[in-house]
């Protein structure tokens, strides 16, 4: 086959082009998420779907997890490369969970179909999608790959349209919910079938050559839009450090996070090789997790709406991540919770490239999906589940023009939707008390980081609990003079107590919880952008009139003097206590908070026997509130 | 006119026009008129419309209409202030929203923004289970107090959302009984009275969205009821839902939202009832104005419906959770403006010259060419003859604009370039056509197309070729169908009402119970007042999953399957319905209930379709006006004959390539395909797939 050229293509027909792979992508999108079987598929949208050019390359991926933006490009290509094109045949359908190779968790099952038009490989369709099961332990801390469940390398899970039982069989036997999973391993192959089917009616009714030709030429446009704009950019060198917490195994050990950015003419060059080395804990990723993070923040600054989303945008970008870091970690490193330290290595990015793009970067976000894992079974017929909890969105940074959003999920995912509460109480036996924004957690700043949420879950029955969230102490920053949002948190309120158990570094790992205790997860808010002291005081006198920021806090970091005891400030005051303020040096930043309080021991459970004459009603009851009262 | 008021009249009023269509009963005569919106009094214009279409408010026994009032107070945030009333620990659900990030690479992407503000949103002490079971008491004295002090702060409604109010709403229904005693004036709406599914965002959005346009909505009734009196109407008002039924003022008052989108809507029903008469059971209703295109779709003779839609586009709407008619768009209309981007991309739309300045051709200032631009140097526009001649076009600007803004970027000719931008709108409406069929597993390919809207008729058989469709119709007067599908429509509520049951277990007393209840309703809803019914019809529905899926299919329950407790029978259509849509089913695999759905119909006496005069299979020479050249793709610019629409008879035949030419549309028979005109007018196209 000739290899296709953008030279002989017009632009109207690559415009046509380019609407329909959007359109096919936009159908794959579509018909997993209403046949899937789970709610991260269907409600977290914790999937990608993707067509691919004969040698792997993106042609368009729908919208899905930002994060895997290179995970199925590098997976499709390592098919390719395993089975050699003159191997695969109509009807074939590739499968892998290898974490290496998608450089995710074991989670993420991959489905690819090499299509073929008149016996040529013409490109590929692909889907990933989140399984909430793939065997593997449930104790949580894992610090290896094996512990973590099913690895099913690269392998042919349908040979020319005919399903290897075998194979089918091995993975059901492998996961805690093989009818679940069936379910969602049905949802794909329909996904992946219909990406097959729809490029092919593209080719068929535009022609080969023209579909092959348009592609190109999309990629090329991706491409010189995106030298444009990095020709744009200051040329220099620019680099930023960051940490995160822990990596769940060596507490209290900060892991650094170094980038550096070099933008030279038309080219932008991301330089991971002081990103730590991997690590223990289950926080690593593989190599592909590594060039998503530097693709990621290239398309935010580049071409943040363009479509599709495609290799050729990434042509101006070079990325150097030697192996055994932490985002190109090596086997047998734990992977389960991949997706964390990516997104604070995207907004290292944007934090490295502040001083040349003032206009364009994003101050730090709480950059965590702040999940809750429950696992349980059902009182009223014994039936074991998993549940994922949390996603609760959180504070997202300002900007040079404009507040941070609040309640908004990080950056790894995308188009992610939270559980409805009616919804999770309709399907387990927990109970949302409490789902609200957290006052004072964006960042103070000329423009304010957006608030994060906290999230109040009570059991109504015995539950085993984990969750491992981090950026805990090392919250997200402000940028040009804009100060520390509020970091994450995770917390068990027992029954009847008064206080609070917290987590300093936000690895809570297999709690159990009995009736009428609590989960609370806490997502951080945004870093503010500039002065708090430059902020407008007609968008303060809001923020305090709608509880976004306390008095206390407009008082201490925005230098507002009110009236007396009303809400309403007093400008001359204001102006004169700011001016002070300024001079003083003040406010003053705090990024990384220190530790409070020591990891609380593994739960024992006290029994009270009071609580045993309550009523399953009473109790729910007692409990919400003596919460709301705290 | 006769002694017994004899007329029905029907006002569709958009922002600048007003449509009207005026159905004489007696003479079994249709007639339309286009004026004005009189945005100070509408009726005015309405009054103009209907003196224009012939008749007078004094002669109508029936008023149909449809109002942008609802829509517009939203997207112009212009409603009232509002309270929102929430169970405690829910005060930010609203804000709080889905946590979707739809633009996610856009580090400068806004989410949506409520309709009320946090400091007017307050926690109640309240609390009810998903079984319904009450875990905390309300607290009156609380909702009294809340209440108080937010009408001090000049609140005018308050919307009331307390969690699983789908299973139990008690509390709502206290809280809104102890509001409405303390502040009679206040308008209040409580979450289950507008939708009882699960998903408390979205019945928030609702409710608050209701309570938000409420107060004007109300007083926009009743300000056009008075003025109707005035005008000496003494018949019945009736107002056009988001379904396409009609509900009355009263019911309108308390459940404004349910008008949001009662224009399109009302296309969609004018489509159906065309459909039945020409005997077609399966079509895409295709409406393309000046900025967007719209598809919805007839299916067996129904229209397929949704059960929710985010006001304001995908990424930054206010979801809306309740039955309506599935409508998709896309930005491509007469006013899309072409351009060439970076890297010699061409695009068209959603960016539109709307109606000032317009697109470059109009002469008031626009700049930017725009699809009617294309059309007009394609030939496909006479320039004087646009609006019955009421607009000259300028063909030399429009060509100007073109050459310089993409002719010459891309190295192409003017001619190349209008041809492509066309090319290239007629791919993108394709896609939402398309997908309004795919994403129910339906194939566009064997559904004909209805178009209208002043731009349907210059591009839908462009559209259809791309979809290998095989017959197109453009019904008389494209540019009023919606004012025409409000005279077909029928007296309609719906209810939804989640109930969470593994099919095995559904009781099915217990399902006859809850229907039986919704339909009673339902029937004193549609009757209140209605002397003109011919029928009331009950329909039922459940949305239906395989246990362990999240999301749910719709399928529609024929009443013999409870009259014979058929359980399998259920199942079968859900898996029947689950194989079109999704490709799989399994007929082994158990199913669940999720929500049980009904609609009851109180069916009115439709016009009878008119006839028009028979002709020749040659049209008259009275009908040619002419010719002009016209650029085809593939043909360059063929002289092409030009008709005027109002003088084709029945039985007319016409090859492409020709233009059809009326007041407000132009319809283009490309080269191959085949127009003929049917015996109520309407011109049928046969387009050559080949």
């Amino acid at each position: 086959m000739d290899t296709p050229t953008a030279a002989r293509v017009n632009p109207v027909v690559t415009e046509v082009v380019r609407n329909g792979l959007v359109a096919v992508t936009e159908e794959m999108k579509i018909n997993l998420m209403r046949t899937a079987y789970n709610m991260i598929i269907y409600e977290a949208l914790d999937f990608t779907v993707g067509i691919f050019d004969a040698q792997g390359n993106t042609v368009s991926i729908g919208l899905g997890l930002p994060m895997f933006i290179r995970g199925m490009s590098d997976t499709v290509k390592a098919k390719l490369a395993h089975f050699g094109a003159d191997k695969l045949e109509p009807g074939d359908i590739l499968l892998t969970n290898d974490a290496y190779i998608t450089g995710s968790h074991l989670n993420h099952m991959t489905f690819t179909v090499p299509i073929f038009d008149e016996g040529t490989l013409v490109g590929f369709s692909c889907c990933m999608a989140h399984w909430p099961d793939v065997g593997g332990t449930l104790m949580e801390g894992t610090t290896d790959i094996f512990s973590e469940g099913l690895q099913m390398p690269i392998v042919k899970i349908f040979r020319k349209g005919e399903p290897n039982e075998e194979l089918i069989a091995i993975i059901k036997n492998n996961v805690r919910l093989p009818e679940r999973a069936m379910g969602d391993f049905r949802a794909q192959i329909a996904a992946v079938r219909t990406g097959e089917r729809r490029f092919l009616d593209l080719i068929r009714k535009y022609g080969r050559e023209e579909v092959l030709g348009g592609i190109a030429a999309i990629m090329d446009q991706s491409e010189a839009l995106a030298r444009a704009r990095v020709r744009d950019m200051p040329d220099g060198v620019y680099e930023a450090e960051s940490f995160m917490d822990d990596d769940g195994v060596n507490v209290g050990q900060r892991v650094p996070i170094k980038v550096r950015v070099t933008i030279t003419g038309d080219r932008m060059t991301v330089d991971l090789t002081d990103v730590s080395k991997q690590v223990q804990g289950f926080y690593n990723s593989g190599i592909t997790a590594g060039r998503s993070c530097c693709q990621v923040a290239f398309k935010c600054l580049t071409s943040a709406l363009e479509l599709p989303i495609n290799d050729g945008a990434f042509r101006a970008l070079d990325i150097v991540l030697p192996p055994g870091r932490v985002v190109s970690a090596e086997k047998p490193a734990a992977m389960r919770m991949w997706m964390c330290y990516p997104m604070t290595i995207v907004d290292t990015i944007f934090k490295a490239l502040a001083p040349a793009l003032p206009e364009q970067v994003i101050a730090g976000h709480h950059a965590d999906l702040v999940v809750g894992r429950i696992n349980g079974r059902r009182p009223k017929d014994n039936s074991f589940y998993i549940y994922l909890g949390g996603l609760i969105g959180g504070g997202w940074g300002a900007k040079h023009d404009s507040d941070g959003q609040n309640a908004t999920i990080a950056m790894n995912d995308g188009d992610t939707h939270n559980g409805p509460s009616e919804q999770v109480e309709a399907k387990y036996p927990l109970l949302v008390e409490r789902y609200c924004l957290r006052p004072d957690s964006g960042g103070a700043g000329r423009f304010r980081g957006g608030l994060g949420t906290e999230q109040v879950v009570q059991a109504r029955h015995p539950i085993r609990f984990s969750s491992q969230m981090d950026r805990v102490k090392c919250k997200p920053w402000g940028l040009n003079g804009g100060l520390s949002g509020f970091g994450n948190g995770v917390a068990l309120h027992r029954f009847g107590k008064s206080e609070e158990v917290s987590f300093f570094n936000g690895k809570a790992l297999n709690q159990v919880l009995q009736v009428g205790d609590a989960y609370i997860l806490r997502s951080g808010g945004g870093g503010g952008y500039g002065s708090p002291l430059a902020r407008d005081l007609t968008a303060l006198e809001r923020d305090v009139r709608c509880g976004y920021i306390t008095r206390d806090s407009a008082q201490t970091h925005y230098g507002v003097v009110f009236r007396g005891g009303t809400l309403e400030i007093d400008t001359d005051a204001t102006q004169a206590r700011r001016a002070q303020m300024h001079a003083q040096g003040l406010p003053h930043d705090q990024p990384i908070a220190e530790p409070l309080a020591p990891i609380p021991a593994a739960h024992v459970h006290e029994h009270n026997a009071e609580h045993d004459k309550l009523t399953e009603e009473e109790r729910v009851a007692l409990a919400m509130q003596c919460r709301c009262c705290s | 006119m006769s002694e017994s008021p004899a007329a029905r009249l029907a006002a569709d009023v958009g922002g600048t026009f007003t449509d009207v269509a005026a159905f004489d009963e007696t003479k079994g005569e249709l007639r339309l008129g286009k004026t004005l919106t009189t945005p100070a009094k509408l009726v005015t214009g309405i009054e103009n419309g209907v003196a224009k279409a012939g008749s007078r408010f004094d002669a109508a026994r029936l008023f149909l209409h449809g109002t942008t009032v609802a829509i517009n107070t939203i997207l112009e945030r212009s409603g009232a202030k509002c309270a929102l009333l929430t169970t405690q620990g829910f005060r930010d659900i609203y804000e709080i929203g889905r946590v979707n990030r739809p633009e996610s690479y856009n580090l400068f992407f806004r989410r949506h923004s409520p309709l009320i503000e946090r400091d007017l949103r307050f926690d109640i002490s309240e609390r009810i289970d998903a079984q319904g079971a009450v875990l905390i008491k309300l607290d009156e004295a609380q909702v009294l107090r809340v209440a108080t002090d937010a009408v001090a702060r000049g609140v005018e409604a308050i919307a009331i959302l307390f969690l699983h109010s789908y299973r139990n709403p008690a509390h709502e229904q206290r809280a809104k009984q102890i509001i409405e005693a303390a502040f009679p004036q206040l308008f209040v709406t409580a979450s289950h009275e507008l939708s009882q599914e699960y998903r408390e965002f979205e019945r928030t959005s609702t409710a608050a969205a209701n309570a938000y346009v409420g107060p004007r909505v109300r007083q926009y009734l009743t300000e056009m009821e008075s003025q109707l009196e005035a005008a000496r109407f003494g018949g019945n008002f009736l107002i056009v839902q988001s379904s396409g039924g009609l509900f009355d003022a009263a019911d309108a008052r308390r459940s404004c939202i349910r008008m949001l989108e009662s224009g399109p809507a009302a296309g969609v029903i004018g489509t159906q009832a065309l459909c039945a008469s020409i005997g077609m059971r399966n079509a895409i209703a295709f409406d393309m104005g000046g900025t967007t295109a719209k598809a919805g779709v007839i299916y067996n003779g129904d229209v397929l419906m949704t059960g929710n839609a985010l006001i304001g586009g995908y990424a930054t709407g206010l979801p809306i959770q309740m039955p309506m008619i599935d409508i998709q768009e896309v930005g491509t209309g007469g006013g899309s403006i072409a351009r060439v981007e970076l890297g010699n991309a061409l695009r068209v739309g959603p960016e539109s010259a709307g109606a000032a300045p317009g697109p470059v051709c109009y002469g008031l200032g626009g700049t930017e060419p725009t699809i009617t631009d294309a059309n007009l140097v394609l030939g496909r526009l006479g320039a004087e003859r646009f609006l019955g001649g009421e607009m000259q076009l300028d063909v030399e600007s429009a060509r100007r604009a073109l050459s310089e803004r993409v002719a010459a970027p891309l190295g192409m000719d003017v001619v190349e370039a209008a041809e492509g931008i066309l090319r290239i709108a007629t791919t993108k409406m394709a896609h939402v056509v398309r997908w309004v069929t795919t994403e129910r597993g339906l194939d566009a390919a064997d559904f004909a197309l209805v178009a209208y809207g002043g731009a349907g008729p210059l591009h839908v058989a462009a559209v259809a070729r791309e979809l290998q469709i095989a017959t197109v119709v453009i019904p008389r007067a494209p540019g009023h169908f919606s004012a025409y599908g409000m005279l077909v429509a029928d007296l309609r509520r719906d209810f939804v009402n989640t109930w969470f049951k593994p099919l095995a277990e559904a009781s099915f007393d217990e399902m006859e119970a809850l229907y039986v209840e919704m339909e009673t309703r339902g029937r004193a809803t549609v009757t209140r007042g209605q002397a003109t019914l011919t029928g009331t019809t009950r329909r039922r529905a459940a949305d239906m999953r395989y246990v362990g899926q999240e999301h749910a299919v719709t399928v529609d329950l024929p009443l013999e399957l409870f009259h014979a407790q058929d359980r399998d029978g259920i199942k079968r259509l859900f898996d029947a319905v689950h194989q079109t849509r999704y490709g799989f089913s399994v007929a082994t695999e158990k199913a669940e209930i999720v929500s049980l759905r009904s609609a009851t119909v109180g069916e009115m006496k439709k016009p009878p379709f008119e006839h028009i005069a028979k002709g020749q299979a040659a049209p008259d020479a009275a009908a040619k006006r002419g010719s002009r050249p016209v650029y085809f793709a593939g043909a360059g610019f063929v002289d092409t004959p030009t008709f005027q629409r109002s003088a084709l008879k029945a039985g007319n035949r016409i090859d492409g390539p020709a233009l059809i030419e009326e007041h407000a549309s132009t319809t283009v028979v490309q080269l191959g395909d085949q127009l003929e005109v049917d015996a109520f007018g309407d011109l049928i196209i046969t387009i050559n797939r080949n």
